[in-house]
């Protein structure tokens, strides 16, 4: 009888997003909705992922709306994915899930050169927006995972993108946006709201909303589905199309040197590169300062598995780039200005005592690998020597603080280790609006079977609970969700916030839950 | 120092097994390795030069849901081999195994990123399916007559060679009953199409001009293998091909020449898995004529004015070398833009898709019997994408890309012409 009532309730949504979105624009099969519940780790790592019950591929903002209204009225759950990658916390975990995937919200709406801005859907990729925003002497940055991901949901989330030194965040370059509520209704922000067409402010009309949607860690779908984003763009020194020579996998990357100027510079401690950071941070000069720890270069830099592990084990990266920080100067104006940067970094690294990494393995990154932090295209590496990764310690602070806690992070991966493999105390750190904030993450390796991602798993959602009853917000939380949000909301007092806001735009409950926090107790 | 590390157990994260069978196992991790980074959808993100050519996948770009990309092939065979899917669960099974191309743009693209073969996942797919179900009706036809006629389009064995029926005074040679180190492997589309043979009579005549010493097979000539082994018919395809590589061995030919891209990669790639002896190399056309070129031994007589592109074959590019991890993805990608440049008057302008991350035309895999509609609109992408570039027709050496590109081009308002490289050369000779 249950399956009857089920099956009837199933039949009665298919028929109704079938009439708003057209037969063919949503299905329900096996094999379409098999291709949306797994995720990077093994299947159920998180014991979160059941199929979705529904795929519905809307076209704009009102069949979106049609979709979200729909789902109210069956009081079934929506997920809405931008280009569905790593879909940790886009899993569904609840039966009857509509998932809303953005594959026919493609455009780019607008490039406004003048007002150095982009209107675009879902659907594009941060390397569409760069390569157009290239042609018009503009930039916009790239996370680590890949510019193949979706510039709205890229700029919905953490943000933390190669280029943060000089952008900021990511959350930050977003202006109108264009939001359908998990109530159904459209809300249009900043300039969007006085002309549904025009985005290039991103403030008002009232209370800034923005905040609501971007966090640390984004929002997650938990609070409706972006449609139509305006972000900024920034100027950019470089050519037109992007340099790039060889064929896969073994392309290297040459920007101009009139214009750019790459420098890997190591010190004796991870203290004195982090304040060799801020000494560049207080010039006020540089496009790009990256602290990248020995796993970074060797994850990005080898061409196949072979070549990870025997780089590896004959320590290339290890013995050289220990506490190694890369620069990349950005004649914004003109070749003067990359000269007058030059001399003052090259003050800055006989100062702090900072050495040249050697030639031979500033060859072996430079071209190869470093221009990716610039236009990242090789982040999911970080799968190719076990499988995948695992993070914590992830924070956003000042730079002093990231060190303390990659610290801990050492600590915690010497403890772990194994099921954790080899990495050399994984210590990224990224300086942002020059260096006035720093990021930073522990990433690791980890061989990709269930046991060992099961029992890390386990063991960092304890780290994270001891955390956040001593008060310490250490990162990797935000990205579980709602599960995180629930532990931490109260100790941190933003729980009612949250909830407050749910209530107000969410009343059924309906907009990827438990995501941003629960709300069924 | 190196002992005391700690490495993953399983050896394949080490180095990826290149040799022996693609089996199920292989199948598996390819599928559970899948980091859902989609990778596979797009062309390399240093590539991308605007919004409007981003994409690498056909089938992912017409039919969108992620169940048709090569993420989602990985999530269905993941399914399917640990029992969490029956494979006649659900219809759609078939279409999303047998629309694709197998063009190897996923393939290409993820290959950049971790040691992997989803073309080879993808066959391994298809012929546990053909196990199950049989072959695709559309797909019938074209094994009975490989069957029958060893050629896949139903032609009689006495009409394999007429191409070459009114070239008697050119003197080519019958390698059954004559000797010569180069063997002109037509082909089955090139050989047996009355549209496209005037491209091998070309070559032919190119060829004789050059003073080499070359026969064919005359009616003897078989299936390269290429059509069955990229469609789950995989015994086919070893009866094919191992009667090839014995027969070559058997007329003692130094280097076997075809036109055709399909037959070039399976031959370059597929022949050399089977683990039989081969005393021949296997060149493309193009490799070959611009050996010639560059040794200068063709004359050119006669400018031919015109703003090409040229479209690369998917099986004359990333699809036609063995996989090593780690090395380039290389192809025949110079040797005929220098043919190209050689010629007078021709210029040569690039589309935005090329060489190893070069947007598919459609016709490869069974797709151009099996999903006409498709094919013909992946064709109609790359013409587009032709167009932007201001050329007046589109060159490439492939009889399936030529003739799914016309097909795909013929209810377009604006036309593109598309011409072989051979013809093209012709003009100027």
């Amino acid at each position: 009888m249950e399956n009857m009532v089920r099956h009837e309730k199933h039949v009665e949504i298919m028929n109704a997003l079938e009439a708003a979105l057209g037969v063919g624009n949503v299905k329900d099969n096996a094999v379409t909705v098999n291709a949306y519940f797994g995720d990077w780790l093994p299947p159920k790592t998180l014991g979160q992922s059941v199929p979705p019950e529904f795929v519905a591929l809307p076209n704009g903002t009102l069949e979106t709306q049609a979709i979200v209204q729909i789902c109210n009225r069956f009081k079934t759950p929506f997920i809405p994915v931008g280009s569905n990658q790593w879909s940790l916390t886009s899993a569904p975990n609840r039966p009857h899930t509509v998932l809303i995937d953005c594959k026919r919200m493609g455009e780019i709406h607008e490039i406004d050169e003048n007002n150095m801005y982009a209107v675009i859907e879902p659907l594009v990729t941060l390397a569409q927006l760069q390569g157009e925003a290239y042609k018009r002497g503009l930039y916009i940055g790239s996370p680590e995972a890949s510019a193949q991901s979706s510039a709205v949901a890229g700029h919905l989330f953490q943000g933390m993108w190669g280029t943060g030194y000089r952008l900021g965040v990511a959350y930050r370059n977003i202006l109108g946006i264009e939001w359908v509520l998990p109530n159904g209704e459209i809300l249009r922000t900043g300039s969007f709201a006085q002309d549904a067409t025009c985005g290039f402010w991103g403030e008002g009309p009232g209370p800034d909303l923005r905040g609501m949607l971007r966090g640390y860690a984004g929002a997650m779908g938990g609070i409706g589905v972006v449609t139509k984003m305006a972000v900024k763009l920034h100027p950019y020194p470089g050519p037109k199309l992007w340099p790039a020579e060889g064929l896969i996998p073994n392309m290297t990357s040459t920007l101009p040197e009139d214009r750019f100027k790459w420098y890997i510079v190591k010190y004796d401690s991870l203290e004195t590169a982090i304040n060799f950071m801020y000494e560049i941070g207080k010039a006020e000069i540089a496009g790009l300062v990256q602290k990248w720890p020995t796993v970074y270069y060797n994850w990005w830099w080898a061409n196949s598995n072979e070549e990870y592990w025997e780089t590896w084990k004959k320590r290339v990266f290890q013995d050289n780039v220990k506490n190694a920080v890369g620069v990349c100067l950005w004649g914004f104006s003109s070749d003067e200005q990359l000269e007058y940067e030059k001399r003052v970094l090259e003050d800055i690294i006989e100062e702090t005592g900072g050495r040249m990494v050697s030639q031979e393995i500033f060859d072996m990154w430079v071209p190869r690998t470093a221009n990716n932090w610039i236009r990242d295209t090789n982040g999911s590496r970080m799968m190719r020597p076990s499988g995948t990764f695992l993070a914590l310690r992830l924070q956003t602070d000042t730079l002093d603080y990231s060190v303390g806690q990659v610290k801990t992070g050492y600590e915690w991966v010497d403890k772990f280790t194994p099921p954790i493999l080899d990495s050399d105390g994984p210590d990224w750190i990224g300086g942002y609006d020059f260096g006035h904030f720093g990021f930073g993450e522990t990433d690791f390796p980890v061989e990709k079977t269930a046991e060992a991602l099961g029992d890390l798993m386990g063991k960092l959602l304890v780290m994270t609970k001891e955390d956040v009853q001593n008060g310490l917000e250490n990162g990797v939380g935000p990205f579980l969700g709602g599960a995180y949000h629930a532990m931490a909301g109260e100790v941190f007092g933003y729980d009612k916030l949250l909830r407050g806001i749910k209530k107000a735009i969410d009343p059924n409950i309906i907009s990827n839950p438990p995501h941003n926090i629960p709300m069924e107790d | 120092m190196a002992d005391e590390m700690l490495l993953p157990k399983h050896p394949w994260y080490h180095k990826y097994p290149i040799d022996g069978p693609f089996d199920e196992k292989k199948a598996r991790w390819t599928a559970f390795n899948c980091s859902r980074c989609s990778v596979c959808k797009w062309v390399d993100s240093w590539r991308v030069q605007g919004h409007r050519y981003a994409r690498i996948c056909p089938q992912h770009t017409k039919y969108l849901y992620d169940s048709h990309s090569a993420q989602g092939k990985c999530d269905l065979a993941l399914a399917l081999i640990d029992g969490k899917m029956k494979w006649d669960e659900d219809p759609e099974i078939k279409d999303i195994l047998f629309q694709c191309t197998m063009c190897g743009g996923c393939d290409a693209m993820d290959k950049s990123i971790r040691d992997a073969e989803l073309i080879k996942m993808y066959r391994w797919l298809r012929t546990e399916y053909v196990k199950r179900f049989g072959p695709l009706p559309e797909h019938k036809a074209m094994l009975d007559s490989l069957k029958q006629y060893d050629n896949v389009w139903l032609q009689p064995r006495m009409r394999r060679n007429s191409w070459a029926k009114d070239l008697k005074d050119l003197g080519i040679k019958d390698l059954n009953k004559d000797k010569a180190d180069v063997l002109l492997f037509a082909g089955c589309t090139y050989g047996l199409s009355e549209e496209l043979k005037d491209t091998v009579v070309n070559i032919a005549k190119v060829l004789k001009k050059v003073g080499v010493d070359f026969g064919t097979l005359g009616d003897k000539e078989m299936c390269c293998g290429s059509p069955p082994d990229k469609t789950g018919n995989p015994e086919e395809y070893e009866r094919l091909a191992r009667a090839n590589i014995k027969r070559f061995n058997e007329l003692g030919v130094k280097t076997v020449v075809t036109p055709c891209a399909g037959c070039y990669g399976t031959m370059r790639v597929g022949y050399a898995e089977l683990g039989e002896t081969m005393n021949f190399e296997i060149l493309h056309v193009t490799e070959y004529i611009q050996q010639l070129t560059k040794n200068k031994k063709i004359k050119y007589k006669r400018e031919v004015p015109v703003t090409v592109t040229w479209h690369d074959p998917c099986h004359l590019g990333r699809m036609s070398r063995p996989y090593v991890p780690g090395k380039d993805l290389e192809g025949v990608y110079e040797e005929p833009r220098e043919i190209l440049r050689g010629i007078p008057g021709v210029e040569l302008v690039e589309m935005e898709r090329i060489k190893e991350y070069a947007w598919c035309c459609g016709g490869g895999g069974g797709a151009f019997t099996a999903f006409k509609d498709f094919a013909q609109s992946t064709a109609r992408e790359r013409i587009e994408e032709a167009k932007d570039t201001g050329a007046d027709i589109m060159v490439t050496s492939c009889p399936w890309c030529e003739t799914n590109l016309r097909a795909g081009g013929s209810g377009m308002e604006e036309k593109m012409e598309i011409v072989d490289i051979f013809d093209l050369m012709m003009q100027a000779l």
